[in-house]
């Protein structure tokens, strides 16, 4: 009985550990990442400084592995078992939310395995140190540039629509009305990060630095 | 003038260890037909098309007007009671199949027991039996009536089991409508003094955490109940809840 119990709790307490450490850290790092990399619009010199800047952070590997790696390796396991454990019917139920469960299931995927490869690339194979020139280089083809639109778009929806979720599933929106406006808080988020993304993306492809006007 | 007719379509099972099969019957059509009526015109007259004479379908159905829940059905993909289906609205031909996530017993008959296990397993009525007069309960506010009003009216016919994704043969998932009866049951004074049974056994395995938000249920309920609400109040009052016992203890 009491183990029984303990079971009981352990699956409620990871079901809710999965839906917030989607917000925080991974959507919050997903914030911090899209801004600091933003400064490859303000001008290579610039992005390479702040690059190294973070490149140096003290206790920057146990900081890397508790905030970013194994909440996000938590974070997948846990959305594939709970992909596993429901049957999607939105094709011959075709209501918008029946489609956004079904999106955030293939986003979720798209976006790991992304994630996966940006992290393999960009992190280890670099041995840690990233330039302005390293990125351009891997924009300039246009696969290349494809594939990372793709993991922006799709770790964008994913956090946008999860944050809708998470409204949800914490009981904060709870009213058909509360969780209507949480599903606009949700869009808007989604579609402020993929014209954040995107911009980074065309910024290291073009050479475009629209914000150099911020410079002295 | 040629008579009015239309086609219905029936998946059918002798029993849950045999193959379906669909079988087509041509009927008569009259004003005001239900999908019941044309039921009871198929056991009238159980041929098929192609002149095959059979059992009648098998069916539930008891109070023919959507208060009961006994007819539920899948009627042209969707769940739905079979009472309230009428012809003169539906695509033809007709398809009726019974719902699948409950165990098959015949024709269009399934066993729903699972949800009834599933109120017990969460407590969700009042207790008001003592072995001495309890006296009158206290009092409810009118508010409190108004909020607990359309969460009454659940027929437990099934529709948002049926329809839900994570309702399947992996989780024990018990479904919108057992969530919005605890809900309704935590809301009432009496029954609130028994909330933190329902919470527990919510917290457990098939409970509120298995709920994904492909927000379905809402869709299908034909009693209109405010379920993706029910679900996420009973999301927060379960966190709550957890949060409590888990570093206040209980009370």
């Amino acid at each position: 009985m009491r183990s029984a119990a303990a079971d009981s709790r352990t699956s409620f307490l990871l079901d809710k550990l999965h839906s917030l450490s989607g917000v925080i850290p991974i959507g919050a790092y997903l914030a911090e990442h899209f801004f600091e990399n933003s400064y490859a619009l303000v001008s290579p010199a610039k992005y390479n400084y702040v690059a190294s800047k973070l490149e140096t952070v003290p206790w920057r590997l146990p900081l890397e592995i508790l905030l970013i790696w194994a909440p996000i390796a938590f974070h997948a396991c846990y959305g594939l078992r709970i992909w596993w454990s429901g049957k999607q019917n939105a094709t011959s139920h075709p209501w918008m939310a029946n489609w956004m469960y079904l999106l955030q299931r293939w986003t979720g995927v798209l976006a790991f395995l992304f994630i996966g490869y940006h992290v393999w690339t960009v992190r280890f194979l670099s041995h840690g140190k990233t330039t302005y020139a390293d990125i351009a280089q891997t924009m300039a083809d246009a696969r290349f540039a494809a594939l990372y639109a793709v993991g922006v778009l799709a770790a964008s929806f994913h956090l946008g629509n999860g944050l809708w979720n998470f409204a949800c599933k914490w009981g904060l929106a709870v009213t058909a009305r509360s969780q209507r406006a949480a599903g606009w808080f949700g869009a808007l988020t989604a579609i402020a990060f993929s014209v954040a993304g995107l911009a980074i993306l065309a910024g290291f492809r073009f050479h475009w630095t629209p914000f150099d006007s911020y410079l002295p | 003038m040629a008579e009015k007719t239309f086609i219905v379509r029936i998946k059918r099972q002798q029993r849950p260890d045999e193959p379906a099969r669909w079988e087509e019957f041509e009927l008569r059509h009259r004003p005001h037909m239900n999908v019941i009526t044309c039921l009871r015109d198929i056991a009238e007259r159980p041929t098929t098309r192609d002149g095959r004479e059979l059992t009648p379908v098998s069916y539930e159905a008891n109070c023919l007007e959507e208060v009961c829940g006994a007819c539920a059905m899948i009627i042209n993909g969707q769940p739905r009671q079979a009472c309230s289906a009428l012809v003169d609205n539906l695509e033809k031909p007709i398809r009726i199949e019974p719902l699948t996530k409950f165990p098959l017993v015949r024709d269009l008959v399934v066993d729903r027991s699972k949800m009834f296990q599933d109120l017990k397993r969460t407590k969700a009525w009042i207790p008001i039996d003592g072995s001495y007069d309890l006296g009158p309960g206290p009092r409810m506010s009118p508010a409190t009536q108004e909020a607990g009003y359309p969460l009454s009216r659940c027929i437990t016919c099934g529709n948002c089991l049926e329809i839900c994704p994570k309702v399947n043969e992996d989780t024990q998932f018990v479904g919108a409508a057992i969530v919005s009866q605890v809900r309704l049951f935590n809301m009432h004074p009496t029954g609130a003094m028994h909330a933190a049974e329902r919470l527990d056994a919510l917290m457990g395995p098939g409970g509120i955490a298995d709920c994904d938000n492909a927000q379905n249920c809402v869709k299908v309920c034909p009693k209109n109940i405010p379920l993706t609400e029910s679900l996420a109040d009973v999301n927060g009052q379960v966190l709550r809840h957890a949060i409590k016992t888990w570093f206040h203890g209980r009370d």
